[in-house]
């Protein structure tokens, strides 16, 4: 079938360019044109002049960097936990990992209002327990945004680590162990470097998705916890400066598309 | 299994627990309040009480953004269905130049930060005119669920057997008539799998609404308007409806596939 099935992708692709790629282009177009004079720069010399641009940036980066170190700390042990898992224990592990995966993002943040407010769960255990007296405040905060986005986050970390791990062949641990290796040897001579390469990919995947994250900053930051989406937000609904929001746009684009070029490298290497 | 003293192991079951606890968590704590009867969010709930469920499915303003959600949700998840799957029958079979590039910018929605797909589509469309309406609204949410398709359909395509195919044209069949009466019914648990996933996908989406949705409101726009405005109970009710469709999908789905002997190569 050489140089055959065009046909079948062709009603996709003539929907793709019209609906995706064109208006994509048409942003980035936005981002490097002035009306009149043809190609500039000058709406990233406004970006770099004004402080609040660097300052929601740098918070972005911060948040995504806690966030998706949050997700390792806690994803590593939980993926590795359930591959010791018998099948039914595993099973159920599987399933309280893929419902929230697949539960809308919006309904997953806002429960954390219910859980971290001042007269929520955690506070009120933390009262109950006399670690503190007064309500200690998790929410329209970064605390609370980088809590709610580990928690949104993390079925993407766990679900390819997860899968990478029961790829490994325990007889490879036997062999170090039969050969005198202690588990703690075991565990990081032979284990851990057979999922690094999966690990890697799952916490760039994390940070990528951190990095345009829109809902869960918006909900659980109340407006006080600026990210690059909400300041995106800002940029075409409230004072429409379309440019600027368009020139911030592609800055994301490029770094998001960079840092997948990486995570792909990795995935492939972890699928061998 | 890695062996390790008891300690580690009971450590390792420790963390391990509490992080599908912490998953779990959000889930576990909506549903129970959205039966409360209290007006503040207080758990565990002082009493039970179906208000929350009565006012929105009294509220004629919650009823309509159900059924503009439900309507977008049908339309574009048939159209990612039939475009994505016939676009994955040509990438997994066809040879023709372009091939990667074609797949590459298919699955582009899921990796290009929603937001930007969200600003790109509202430039787009606020150029063209068509900023607010129903049809912009349907497009964009085909394109966002059309990688959900063909990940689902580009698996369950590779793995069947081209000769089956091949057999069927050698005894005169049509390619038409192939794909009606050899591919449909053999793919059939792996077309509902990728409709659902369309159908959900398109259900919960909420940036790209936001944006370029206009007077019309779908049940998560509403709902995060109303989060953002003040802490209402009736999105408590939303919420473990929303929760519910999920689980009930999500079920379907595996029941369906697993009777068909795929649910581990879709799902791993």
């Amino acid at each position: 079938m050489r140089g055959q099935g065009f046909g079948f992708i062709a009603p996709l692709l003539v929907l793709m360019v019209l609906a995706f790629n064109l208006p994509i282009l048409y942003m980035l177009g936005l981002a490097f044109w002035d009306k009149g004079r043809g190609f500039t720069l000058e709406h990233y010399e406004g970006l770099a002049e004004a402080p609040v641009y660097l300052r929601v940036l740098g918070n972005t980066m911060r948040i995504a960097l806690i966030a998706t170190i949050a997700n390792v700390i806690i994803g590593y042990p939980l993926a590795h936990w359930m591959r010791g898992l018998q099948n039914r224990a595993r099973l159920i592990a599987i399933a309280l990992v893929v419902l929230p995966f697949w539960v809308s993002i919006l309904v997953r943040t806002y429960a954390w209002i219910v859980v971290l407010g001042n007269g929520g769960l955690v506070n009120r255990a933390l009262q109950w327990t006399g670690l503190t007296d007064a309500p200690v405040s998790f929410l329209y905060n970064e605390l609370g945004v980088t809590i709610g986005m580990a928690n949104v986050l993390l079925p993407f970390l766990v679900l390819p680590l997860f899968a990478a791990m029961i790829r490994i062949d325990d007889r490879l641990m036997q062999a170090a162990a039969s050969l005198g290796a202690p588990p703690r040897t075991i565990f990081w001579k032979v284990y851990f470097p057979l999922t690094l390469p999966a690990l890697a990919a799952g916490a760039l995947l994390v940070f990528i998705l951190c990095l345009g994250f829109y809902v869960t900053p918006a909900v659980l930051g109340g407006g006080r916890v600026p990210m690059i989406s909400n300041l995106l937000d800002t940029l075409i609904n409230q004072i429409p400066r379309w440019e600027q929001a368009s020139a911030i746009s592609t800055i994301l684009l490029i770094v998001t598309l960079l840092i997948f070029a990486a995570y792909r490298r990795l995935d492939r290497k972890a699928g061998l | 299994m890695i062996g390790g003293s008891i300690w580690t192991r009971r450590a390792l079951a420790t963390v391990g627990v509490l992080g599908l606890v912490f998953l779990a968590v959000p889930i576990l704590i909506v549903i129970p309040m959205s039966f409360s009867s209290a007006k503040a969010l207080t758990f565990p709930p002082p009493s039970f009480s179906l208000r929350w469920y009565e006012t929105f499915f009294g509220d004629p303003r919650w009823m309509d953004a159900m059924w503009i959600s439900t309507l977008v949700a049908l339309v574009s998840s048939v159209l990612a269905l039939v475009l994505g799957s016939f676009a994955a029958y040509g990438l997994r079979r066809g040879s023709f130049a372009g091939r990667d590039w074609a797949e590459g910018n298919f699955m582009a929605p899921l990796i290009v930060p929603t937001i930007i797909v969200a600003i790109a589509l509202y430039l787009g469309l606020a150029r063209i005119g068509l900023l607010g309406s129903l049809v912009g609204l349907i497009v964009a949410h085909t394109l966002l669920s059309v990688p959900l398709v063909m990940m689902v359909m580009g698996v369950a395509i590779r793995e069947f057997d081209p000769r089956i195919e091949q057999v069927a044209w050698s005894l005169g069949a049509s390619w038409w008539y192939t794909v009606r009466k050899v591919m449909l019914p053999n793919l059939a648990p792996s077309v509902f799998a990728a409709w659902i996933f369309a159908f959900i996908g398109s259900f919960d989406e909420v940036i790209v609404t936001s944006f370029i949705a206009g007077k019309y409101d779908t049940v998560p726009k509403k709902m995060f308007n109303e989060l953002i405005l003040e802490v209402n109970p009736t999105i408590t009710a939303v919420a473990t409806l929303l929760i519910g469709l999920t689980v009930l999908a999500l079920a379907a789905v595996t029941v369906i596939l697993a009777r068909a002997g795929k649910l581990k190569q879709t799902i791993v």
